[in-house]
């Protein structure tokens, strides 16, 4: 039931059937019908594309509920970096990990050391790996998920390893069970997410058979509830294992700020993400060994479901920096033994999950593209969108694939009655 | 100029020369701007032609590096895409200074290009000997001051691949 696991749904009351989400979405994957806009599950990445353009505030994430908290014996908040960045230098880290506790998680766990162990394990498996090149981080699941739809040939180039916040759920899952006694499965790990995609990636993980994460809940949704538990209480957690190297991961260029392979390229934006891989599909960028690419346009800090702007939120961290000190938290040595366990190896082999094809056949395949050309041939190009789907092209393909009408076009419709009525009033003359 | 490699072939199959499609694109010599766009859209095609991602692949590389070598060094040319029953067929013509010493170019790291294009991360003298390593038949035959005509075909079973 793919249906199920995209992170995003349409709020039947709230969507007009504007197609302005259709026509932004960068994989072509909503089409509008009868005033509702629908994801094609199959195109769809979850990139939140769509709920950030919605004038209607129709598009919602599909978060966690406070009652999923209740399933669990015990449960663990998992912030993601960016929630720090959400508040100024008046909010210290560490009260915002205390914050979280107040509301309602037995405890919290902060991921940026993990983020610097991951650097390093990165690091060691450049120097191991024979290509092909250049290497790609796995960081955005949003990008992972345009790889293997759009660009599956570079599935070789993508990072077996897997990422910090899923490794840190499973260590730390491990370490409550044995310190509590409990059942791994009564633990309740819930990520706080600044963005869709990773909701999509608890529940249909790649390089994963299931996740570590249990659930998230977004930064947006828990922003004003945090704000007013620091104003109310000052109290602070400690914050002795925050990295600050960790932290710049929330960052585009992050990732790589850590690393000792300075050979690497920062992508960001799912504009240049799609200029940059049309190249490194055609073979260049092989002298690059590692790329960091993010749909979004200044890394986790720019996702859909953060409060504060991107900007404001690089500046909050840029002045964390100095509060937590720049110790190095990670021993090299501690990298190594892990490596050596195969701790952070992807558990599940990453699918091509490649568009399909007009047909199966090629001789069909071919009519139908002829097909298609001669439709283009008929329709306006002015890619109105108010057929449903976001440009001529998309329209022309939806028809021959059996999906729609050419008389779904505006145009191609008022075209066919002037004609009648011309003929009508041809016959009344005569 | 070299021999077809029947091993690189699945099974071996002889390609059948029954033009089941064909589009012809222009390239237009010092066009940087738009370098690469024709591979693109020939990779656009071949994969709503359900073209196996390997086959894809290797056409993209060839066709990228053919489509550069003249905008770098043809005043124009086209490219030629034929798909056959198993296999696509890619023909590049141009007009322009053509190649005096194709061996000589055929080899790695013979280059004529200009710093210019070297600093556009050109020049490394990889784009012919790429073309041939990533395709089962390749032919080049050049005209001093006329101008240059590249074939090459890249193998595919479309049914067994799809």
């Amino acid at each position: 039931m793919p249906y199920r696991t995209h992170a995003i749904v349409t709020d039947k009351e709230k969507c007009v059937g504007c197609v302005t989400c259709s026509m932004a979405c960068p994989t072509k994957a909503i089409r509008v019908r009868g005033n509702l806009a629908q994801a094609d599950e199959e195109l769809c990445i979850d990139c939140g594309t769509c709920m950030e353009v919605c004038r209607y505030d129709a598009m919602r994430p599909r978060t966690s509920s406070p009652a999923d908290l209740k399933k669990f014996k015990h449960t663990v908040a998992l912030p993601s970096l960016t929630l720090y960045a959400q508040f100024g230098k008046e909010f210290h880290p560490g009260q915002v990990l205390h914050a979280l506790r107040r509301l309602g998680f037995d405890e919290t766990y902060d991921i940026s050391w993990m983020c610097e162990m991951v650097m390093g394990a990165t690091d060691a498996y450049l120097s191991e790996s024979t290509g092909p090149w250049p290497k790609i981080s796995v960081t955005c699941p949003a990008l992972v998920r345009l790889v293997q739809i759009r660009y599956p040939d570079l599935i070789p180039h993508l990072v077996p390893i897997e990422t910090p916040r899923e490794l840190a759920a499973k260590l730390r899952r491990r370490r409550v069970a044995a310190e509590r006694g409990l059942d791994p499965a009564e633990i309740g790990m819930f990520f706080i997410t600044p963005c869709t995609a990773i909701i999509h990636s608890i529940v249909a993980p790649v390089g994963l058979d299931a996740s570590h994460l249990d659930g998230a809940f977004s930064i947006a949704e828990l922003y004003g509830p945090l704000l007013k538990s620091m104003k109310e209480d000052a109290g602070s957690d400690p914050v002795d294992s925050v990295s600050v190297r960790g932290l710049r991961w929330a960052m585009a260029g992050g990732e790589i700020s850590g690393m000792r392979n300075a050979n690497s390229m920062t992508v960001r934006g799912l504009h240049d993400v799609i200029y940059v891989f049309d190249r490194i599909e055609a073979g260049t960028f092989q002298s690059v060994d590692f790329i960091e690419a993010y749909i979004c346009p200044d890394g986790c800090v720019s996702g859909g479901l953060t409060v504060a702007g991107r900007y404001t939120a690089q500046r909050n961290l840029q002045e964390a920096y100095p509060l937590l000190g720049d110790q190095a938290t990670v021993k090299e040595e501690k990298v190594r033994s892990l490596l050596r366990e195969h701790f952070f190896d992807f558990e599940a082999e990453i699918r091509a999950r490649p568009v399909r094809p007009l047909a199966r056949d090629l001789r069909e395949a071919i009519a139908l593209k002829r097909e298609k050309d001669a439709l283009m041939e008929r329709l306006p190009r002015k890619d109105c969108a108010a057929c449903g789907a976001p440009d001529c092209e998309t329209l022309a393909d939806d028809i021959v694939r059996g999906k729609v009408q050419l008389s779904d076009c505006v145009f191609v419709r008022l075209e066919a009655l002037e004609k009648e009525r011309s003929a009508k009033q041809g016959g009344d003359h005569d | 100029m070299k021999p077809p490699n029947p091993a690189n072939r699945p099974g071996g199959d002889e390609i059948k020369d029954e033009v089941l499609y064909s589009e012809t694109f222009r390239i237009v010599g010092n066009d940087f701007e738009h370098g690469g766009e024709v591979a693109t859209r020939v990779k656009a095609i071949l994969k709503q032609l359900g073209f196996p991602t390997d086959t894809i692949r290797r056409l993209s590389i060839a066709n990228f590096e053919a489509e550069m070598n003249v905008i770098m060094y043809a005043d124009e040319g086209t490219l030629e895409l034929a798909v056959l029953p198993n296999a696509v067929r890619v023909t590049v013509s141009d007009r322009g200074h053509g190649i005096p010493d194709i061996e000589w170019a055929m080899q790695e790291g013979h280059s004529t290009a200009t710093p210019e294009m070297r600093a556009r991360g050109f020049g490394a003298g990889l784009g012919l000997p790429n073309i041939r390593r990533n395709s089962d038949e390749f032919n080049i035959e050049s005209t001093v001051g006329v101008g240059t005509i590249l074939r090459y075909v890249v193998c595919a079973n479309v049914t067994a691949g799809s």
